[in-house]
């Protein structure tokens, strides 16, 4: 039958599109899983200090870090794995993300072992990672709407390095979070669902 | 009878490799070569010659770069070749009865 075979033929151009998207987007749960959960630390550190949470920062944040570094490390099973994870570009995003989640995460539990986590500096530190971050993921995925991402993180950087001492750094990294790390996820998401 | 015009079926996205080649940068935007071999399960030999036919007639281009040191080319889908793929998905559904499912048009993956 001619529709049969008309009908395999835009079911096959569909999968194709498909993969094509898989291929140019296979990180987006990650980054959105990551905005949401850092974000969610964020607040509810805020929380705390105003009294409005019994949470101890320090167990909202190993659940926030390590929620997500689950997530990431499950495409180490064979049962998670990608598709296009031996593509060079695939590859060279994942060594990007991985390098810079296991920087920020060494950071963050060395600044809050000795302290240092008081002074306020780690947010920027992370708001300025993540700008160099989605700089070179917009030349490598060839998506160059990531490079305004990246521009906002580093204004971000001057903002929260500027609000360091004050409690509204909180919300405002929490905001960045979910503007620039969850919202860019959200994006290429639906991107990859709207074919 | 439709009013399905066969004279007008893209004889170059007729071949399915093509035709996979031109959908799966729809979706893709940009790819390597290596990503787009992959994606049409083929050979390195088969895959250029079919991307040589496709960027000749202008539905893709193609653009080397330099790699840690290793050549690297990326392919991307042209405005005629995003022009050929829907004029290909519109014909095939033409052959389709009305109140036949369509076939969601590879429209929206475009980026700046």
């Amino acid at each position: 039958m001619i529709e049969d075979r008309v009908r395999d033929d835009i079911a096959f151009i569909r999968r194709a599109v498909e993969e094509g998207r898989n291929y140019a987007t296979h990180s987006s749960p990650e980054i959105m899983i990551w905005g949401i959960a850092v974000a969610v630390g964020y607040l509810g550190t805020y929380a705390f200090l105003r009294g409005w949470s019994p949470v101890r920062p320090s167990w909202m944040w190993g659940l926030c870090i390590g929620a997500p570094w689950l997530y990431s490390l499950r495409r180490l099973l064979p049962a998670f794995e990608q598709p296009w994870a031996d593509s060079p570009m695939a590859r060279a995003l994942s060594m990007l993300s991985v390098g810079c989640g296991i920087c920020l995460t060494t950071l963050a539990v060395a600044a809050i072992w000795t302290g240092d986590i008081r002074q306020g500096w780690f947010g920027a530190v992370v708001a300025g990672v993540l700008g160099v971050a989605f700089f070179v993921s917009a030349w490598l995925s060839n998506l160059a709407w990531l490079r305004w991402v990246a521009v906002l993180w580093w204004l971000g950087e001057i903002g929260v390095f500027a609000l360091r001492h004050r409690p509204e750094v909180l919300p405002l990294s929490a905001a960045l979070m979910l503007l620039l790390l969850a919202g860019p996820g959200l994006l290429l998401s639906l991107r990859r669902k709207s074919v | 009878m439709t009013d399905f015009d066969h004279a007008a079926i893209d004889e170059l996205l007729h071949s399915r490799v093509r035709l996979a080649i031109v959908a799966f940068l729809a979706g893709a935007e940009t790819a390597d070569f290596s990503a787009v071999r992959e994606a049409i399960k083929t050979t390195d030999g088969n895959a250029s010659v079919h991307l040589r036919k496709l960027e000749d007639a202008g539905y893709i281009a193609a653009k080397k770069r330099f790699v840690a040191r290793k050549p690297q080319t990326r392919y991307t889908l042209t405005e005629n070749g995003r022009k050929a793929l829907l004029d290909y998905v519109a014909h095939l559904e033409r052959l389709l009865p009305t109140g036949g499912a369509p076939a969601r048009q590879p429209t929206n993956g475009r980026e700046r």
